[in-house]
């Protein structure tokens, strides 16, 4: 039994530990650009995949003319996603390219035509501008109830092992004097 | 699946000659605790992650604290193969496995395997969380890296973890009258208690009145403390309580220490316009239990010095339970999220949603309670898995 055992737990020991952490992240790989004019200030807003479909997540950059050094401002998002006020969050950097701002690995759960929205504050005042008809669609992969289904087969072993172990062990018929 | 669960003598007496067989064997001794180690390593691992993403964001699979959630099942599934086939190399031997080192035996595959139960729970969700690990790598080939908790695949992964929980709980149980099998209940319940409300992400788009991980929590957290304090006897609500607690101390300090730690480790910077929010997994962690655990204790005095079965009392017991976390729920919300509003409105639907689930909790706490505590231990039950 220790011919058996002992390998299997250094191969597994070495498989978990051998591994290294990396600290290198992938780039963030704008492959479309769209132009935005907020008031005085033109955005370039890019998308790290195109054209966009629900649920695939990407990378949203957003970048005006100039940089951001001296800019601050907001980002109004509008579509199925967001119910009928939007979202409306600070422009924050992006974590993987601190030269601009932007969204990191975020997906748009549901298929249909967004705004994307942008209130700036900067050296030439405040400006407002919004890209329209940004069409997200449909989503790749399997049909989601499919995947929910091969998704939740543990939940389902776990009822099945405890109706088995119930209809055994039958413990409403237990004296349970405690 | 063929079964010989009632109690024979001949049964004990081969089991007590296998207890003193392996009364000394270490593996015996130290295979609940490396599974137990597992798990817990695991939700360190979760806690981690999750705020690594809020806080920091870059993802690759191989980070720290993923390789901490992946370690952990690791462990807890070498372990648990581990003790399956030990328990199956002494029965081939002619040796009886005794039911304490891991709950009574269950013949797997028509006999190739002879597992304890708790091992083959916990090895059968070791095992289904690599293979779903396979799953959530072809998700993200399709999906992208999102950092989302309520992907099919990482519920199946939450789940799996769950199963892996579930056998180290019968593990322990199997020795609930030893100080080994109290120590290890005590920590293993609550490790439960903290991780059974994540796989509620699952039901995120369903029209629920409240985020499906706080109902997750008001489900879980009386029905396992419920059950636990069955199995434990009296004064194990307010242990379970108290551990819980620690636990949920030690995560709120450690899940964003780690997470900036690790972030300035690789010379990352911190996400900007982070709002003032607490840890994320700690903070669903139901603060107030100890108010329930005190009610559950006075449940088993009632039971006890009045000889009251206590199946007449869970239902009741459940719901004043629910109802308890329900509120308590309200008042963390309030003194842990400056930027929460805190509405009556709120208070009334948790308050409802308390009341509510705390009838199914009280009762499956109870239930689960009487099969660990009649059936793990003591029994000779044998049974088959095709």
């Amino acid at each position: 039994m220790r011919r058996i055992v002992v390998p299997i737990v250094l191969a597994a020991l070495l498989a978990v530990f051998g591994a290294v952490p990396a600290s290198a992240y992938a780039p963030v790989d704008i492959v479309h650009t769209e132009r935005v004019q907020a008031g005085p200030y033109a955005v370039t807003v890019g998308f790290s995949t195109w054209p966009i479909r629900a649920m695939r997540s990407l990378d949203f950059t957003f970048s005006p003319d100039g940089g951001i050094a001296d800019k601050s401002g907001s980002l109004i998002m509008t579509g199925p996603e967001f119910g009928p006020r939007g979202s409306d969050s600070p422009l924050v950097r992006h974590p993987r390219k601190r030269d601009v701002w932007g969204l990191d690995v975020q997906a748009l759960n549901t298929p249909g035509s967004y705004t994307i929205g942008f209130v700036i504050n900067g050296p030439q005042g405040q400006g407002e501008g919004t890209l329209n008809n940004l069409t997200v669609l449909d989503q790749p992969g399997p049909p989601l109830p499919l995947s929910w289904a091969v998704g939740t087969l543990p939940l389902g072993a776990l009822l099945v092992f405890l109706v088995i172990v119930w209809r055994r062990t039958r413990p409403g018929k237990r004296a349970l004097i405690v | 699946m063929d079964a010989a669960l009632p109690v024979s003598a001949a049964g004990l007496s081969r089991a007590d000659a296998g207890t003193r067989v392996a009364a000394g064997s270490t593996a015996a001794r130290v295979g609940p605790w490396v599974v137990l180690l597992g798990t817990a390593i695991t939700t360190v691992g979760l806690s981690w992650d999750i705020q690594w993403h809020v806080e920091v964001g870059p993802d690759t699979f191989f980070t720290l604290s993923h390789l901490a959630l992946y370690s952990g099942s690791a462990l807890s599934g070498i372990a648990s193969l581990v003790m399956v086939l030990m328990s199956t190399s002494a029965q081939r031997a002619g040796r009886a496995w005794p039911h304490s080192a891991g709950g009574p035996p269950v013949r797997v595959f028509g006999g190739v395997f002879t597992a304890p139960l708790g091992y083959l729970v916990s090895g059968v969700g070791a095992a289904c969380f690599l293979l779903y690990g396979l799953l959530d790598l072809w998700w993200h080939s399709i999906y992208g890296f999102d950092a989302v908790l309520n992907t099919p695949s990482h519920v199946a992964l939450f789940l799996s973890i769950c199963v892996t929980m579930v056998g180290s709980i019968i593990v322990f149980a199997a020795v609930r009258d030893q100080r080994r099998g109290k120590a290890g209940l005590l920590i293993a319940v609550p490790i439960l208690i903290v991780f059974a409300p994540i796989p509620f992400e699952g039901l995120n788009n369903a029209p629920l009145p409240v985020a499906p991980t706080l109902m997750g929590a008001i489900l879980c957290a009386p029905m396992l403390l419920i059950m636990g304090a069955l199995v434990l006897g009296r004064g194990g609500a307010i242990g379970i309580a108290v551990v819980l607690g620690a636990m949920q101390a030690v995560l709120w300090w450690f899940s964003p220490w780690a997470a900036q730690a690790y972030a300035v480790a690789v010379g990352l910077p911190m996400r900007d316009g982070l709002l003032p929010e607490p840890p994320v997994l700690p903070s669903l962690i139901p603060m107030f239990l100890i108010v329930s655990a005190l009610v559950v204790e006075g449940a088993m005095w009632l039971s006890h010095t009045r000889r009251i079965h206590f199946g007449r009392l869970m239902l009741p017991l459940g719901a004043l339970c629910g109802l308890l976390v329900g509120v308590t729920l309200v008042v963390q919300l309030a003194l842990t999220r400056p930027m929460m509003h805190v509405s009556p409105g709120l208070i009334v639907t948790l308050a409802i949603v308390g009341l509510v689930l705390g009838l199914p909790a009280g009762y499956l706490g109870t239930r689960f309670g009487a099969m660990l505590r009649g059936d793990t231990q003591g029994s000779d039950a044998t049974a088959e898995v095709a």
